[in-house]
C-alpha cells in the first residue's frame, strides 16, 4: 500500500490533473476514483450505469479493468486518459 | 561655457573597448558570461545603437516621467478610484502588481550582466541605463501596490511574491532564470532586449495602459506608459548584437535563441495578458481582444523586424498559431478553479455576453472551453461550492511551469508530451516545450515542478500543506473576486426557460 500519483486527463477536461490514488486499487477503481474528484467539477456528472475505461495515450485497448495499480507496469506520474464507456469499450 | 553638441562627442565617447594591460582579456570577459559565440573582439565595434542618449538628458527625461506618474497618483488618490472598479480590473491590479514586480527587480541585475560582461562599449552603456531604468520600474510598481495595500492584501505580494514558492512565481522565476539571468550577455541581449523587451512586454504595457486608460485608471495607465518608454530604448540593445552574430555566420545559433526565448515569453505573457484582456478587463473597455492584438504586434511587426533582419519565423510557428486560440482560455480556467493557490481574487469573465463576444472573437469558444464553465455554472447555481475547487492538483508542465492543459470538450485535445531523460519522465505541455529542453537538457534537468516536490513527499500530500507550502496565508488565498454575483444572469435564465 502506497501512495501513487498518476497524471489524469478526464477526457473532456481541459488539462491533466494529479490523482493520488493507493496502488493496491485495481485500474477499475482508479477510474472510479478519478470520477469522483472530477465528474461533476470539470466534467459532466456520470450518468447513472456509466462505465469508464482507463487507456495509455494512443492505445486503443483499455488497461485490464481488475489488475492492481501496483502490478500495471505504471510509473509515478505516468499519463493516462479516463474514457466514458462508449468511447473505444 | 561652450558645450560639445551631442553628435560630436557621443560615439567617441563610449568607444570603452582598450587593450587591456593588467589583465588577460578571458578574464576580463570570460567567455560564459561574455560571448559563448565565439565572436571576434573587433565584431563588437560596429555595435550601434539606435537609441542614443546621454546621462544628463537620460537623468532629466527620467524625473520628467516620475514627477507625472506621480502628480497623476497624487492628484487621484483620494477619488474611490480602487473601491468602485469592477472585480475583474481589481483582479488585473492584482495580479499584475504581485506577478510583475520582482520580474522588473530581476531585470535590474539582468542589465548588469549587460553592463559589466556585454563585450561592446555601446550595449555597456545602453545597459547602464537599463539597470536604472528597471530600478525605477520595480520602484514605482512598489510604490503604486503600496498604495493598495489597505485595501486589499493580495498587494502584498508586490513585496512578498519572490520570497515564495507559489506556482506562479516558481514558473515565472524557472523563465527568466533561463532568458536573463543564466546567459552570456551576447545571448541575454537577444533573449531578454530583443525576444522578451521589443515583443512582450509591449503587449503588458503598450495594450494595458490603452485598457487602463479607457477604464478610466490614470493613475495607472501612467505608470505603464513611463515604464514603455524605458522599454522602447532599452529594448534595442538586441537588434545590433542580433546583427553582428548574423554578420559572423552566427545565425543558426541566434535563430535558436530567438525560437527558444520567445516561446517561453509567450507561456507567461499568454496566461498574463491573455487573461486580463480577454476576460478581466469589463466587456464595455475592451477594444481587441487578446488574439487580435497577437496578430496585429507579433505577426505583423515583430516578424517582419525578424525577417528584415535575416531570419525567420520561428520553426513553430503554426503551433503558436493554435496556441493563440486555445492557451489562455484553458489556463483560465485553470487559474479560477485553482483559486486559493493565487494572490489575486480571479474573476471567471463568462457572464452571458461575455460568452457571446467570446464566442465571436474565438470561434468555437462555447463548444469547447464553455463545456467546463457550464459544469461550474451548475455547481454554482445548485450552492455545490465545494465542487468548484477540483480535489486534485493540477499537472503542471516542466518547461513552462503552468498547468498542462488542451481544448476541452468533445471535439477537444488533450495531449501529454512526455521525455524520459536519464530515468525521470518529464511532462511538457507541448512540442516546442519539450523541443527547448532537448536542446540543452541539462539546463533544465534536475528542477522540480511543483507537482514533482508533491509527488515526492517534500510536502504532506494534502491540498492545505500545498498551500502552506506555497505561503498562502489563509488570508491571502483568492476567493472569486465577484462573490458568485456573475452567475445570477444564469439564474434568471434558468428561471425564465423553467
Ligand atoms: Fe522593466
Ligand atoms: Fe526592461
Amino acid at each position: 500500500m502506497a501512495a501513487f500519483p498518476l497524471v489524469v486527463n478526464f477526457v473532456g477536461d481541459y488539462g491533466f490533473k494529479v490523482v493520488l490514488v493507493d496502488d493496491a486499487l485495481t485500474i477499475g477503481q482508479v477510474a472510479s476514483e478519478a470520477a469522483r474528484q472530477l465528474a461533476g467539477v470539470v466534467v459532466a456528472p456520470l450518468a447513472p450505469g456509466e462505465t469508464l475505461s482507463v487507456k495509455l495515450p494512443g492505445k486503443a485497448v483499455p488497461l485490464p479493468a481488475d489488475v492492481k495499480l501496483a502490478d500495471a507496469g505504471l510509473i509515478h506520474l505516468e499519463t493516462v486518459e479516463i474514457h466514458r464507456a462508449d468511447v473505444g469499450a | 561655457m561652450a558645450m560639445l553638441k551631442t553628435e560630436e562627442w557621443y560615439d567617441l565617447a563610449r568607444q570603452t573597448n582598450w587593450t587591456p594591460r593588467y589583465v588577460d582579456k578571458q578574464d576580463l570577459f570570460p567567455r560564459e558570461l561574455s560571448d559563448l559565440h565565439d565572436l571576434p573582439d573587433d565584431a563588437f565595434d560596429v555595435f550601434d545603437e539606435p537609441y542614443k542618449v546621454t546621462y544628463r538628458d537620460y537623468v532629466r527625461t527620467q524625473r520628467e516621467k516620475d514627477v507625472g506618474a506621480y502628480s497623476v497618483r497624487a492628484a487621484l488618490a483620494r477619488g474611490r478610484f480602487y473601491e468602485n472598479a469592477a472585480p475583474g480590473w481589481k483582479a488585473l491590479l492584482q495580479l499584475h502588481f504581485g506577478g510583475a514586480t520582482f520580474l522588473e527587480y530581476g531585470s535590474v541585475s539582468a542589465f548588469g550582466r549587460g553592463t559589466r560582461f556585454g563585450k561592446a562599449g555601446g550595449m555597456r552603456n545602453m545597459s547602464t541605463f537599463g539597470s536604472l531604468d528597471e530600478i525605477r520600474h520595480t520602484q514605482v510598481h512598489l510604490r503604486f501596490a503600496y498604495d493598495y495595500l489597505g485595501k486589499s492584501r493580495a498587494f502584498d505580494w508586490a513585496h512578498k511574491a519572490p520570497r515564495t514558492d507559489n506556482w506562479v512565481v516558481i514558473s515565472e522565476r524557472h523563465t527568466f532564470d533561463d532568458i536573463e539571468h543564466t546567459r552570456d550577455a551576447t545571448s541575454f541581449a537577444v533573449m531578454t532586449n530583443f525576444a522578451f523587451e521589443t515583443c512582450f512586454t509591449n503587449l503588458q504595457f503598450v495594450a494595458l495602459s490603452a485598457d487602463a486608460a479607457r477604464f478610466g485608471d490614470h493613475t495607472f495607465a501612467t505608470m505603464l506608459q513611463t515604464i514603455q518608454s524605458d522599454e522602447a530604448r532599452h529594448s534595442q540593445i538586441g537588434e545590433p548584437l542580433l546583427r553582428i552574430l548574423i554578420e559572423h555566420g552566427k545565425t543558426v545559433e541566434a535563430q535558436k535563441l530567438l525560437d527558444i526565448s520567445f516561446w517561453r515569453c509567450w507561456k507567461q505573457f499568454s496566461p498574463l495578458s491573455g487573461i486580463c484582456m480577454d476576460y478581466y478587463t469589463p466587456l464595455e473597455h475592451r477594444e481587441h481582444s487578446f488574439k487580435e492584438f497577437m496578430q496585429e504586434w507579433v505577426s505583423d511587426q515583430f516578424i517582419r523586424k525578424i525577417i528584415d533582419l535575416g531570419l525567420d519565423r520561428p520553426w513553430y510557428w503554426d503551433i503558436f498559431l493554435e496556441d493563440l486560440e486555445t492557451f489562455h482560455h484553458a489556463q483560465q480556467l485553470g487559474v479560477w478553479l485553482y483559486r486559493p493557490t493565487g494572490w489575486w481574487h480571479a474573476v471567471p469573465g463568462v457572464s452571458p455576453e461575455e460568452r457571446d463576444w467570446l464566442e465571436q472573437k474565438y470561434p468555437g469558444w462555447n463548444e469547447t472551453f464553455g463545456t467546463v464553465w457550464d459544469v461550474i455554472i451548475d455547481n454554482v447555481l445548485e450552492g455545490r461550492l465545494d465542487r468548484t475547487i477540483p480535489e486534485p492538483m493540477p499537472m503542471i508542465c516542466n518547461m513552462s511551469g503552468f498547468e498542462l492543459t488542451g481544448v476541452p470538450g468533445k471535439k477537444g485535445k488533450v495531449v501529454d508530451y512526455p521525455l524520459d531523460y536519464k530515468g525521470r519522465r518529464y511532462h511538457f505541455g507541448s512540442e516546442v516545450d519539450r523541443w527547448i529542453f532537448q536542446q540543452e537538457p541539462e539546463r533544465y534537468a534536475g528542477h522540480l515542478s511543483l507537482v514533482d516536490r508533491f509527488a515526492r513527499g517534500v510536502m504532506p500530500q494534502n491540498a492545505e500543506a500545498v498551500l502552506q507550502y506555497m505561503d498562502m496565508a489563509p488570508e491571502e488565498r483568492g476567493t472569486d473576486g465577484t462573490n458568485y454575483a456573475w452567475v445570477e444572469p444564469y439564474r434568471r435564465l434558468r428561471g425564465k426557460a423553467a
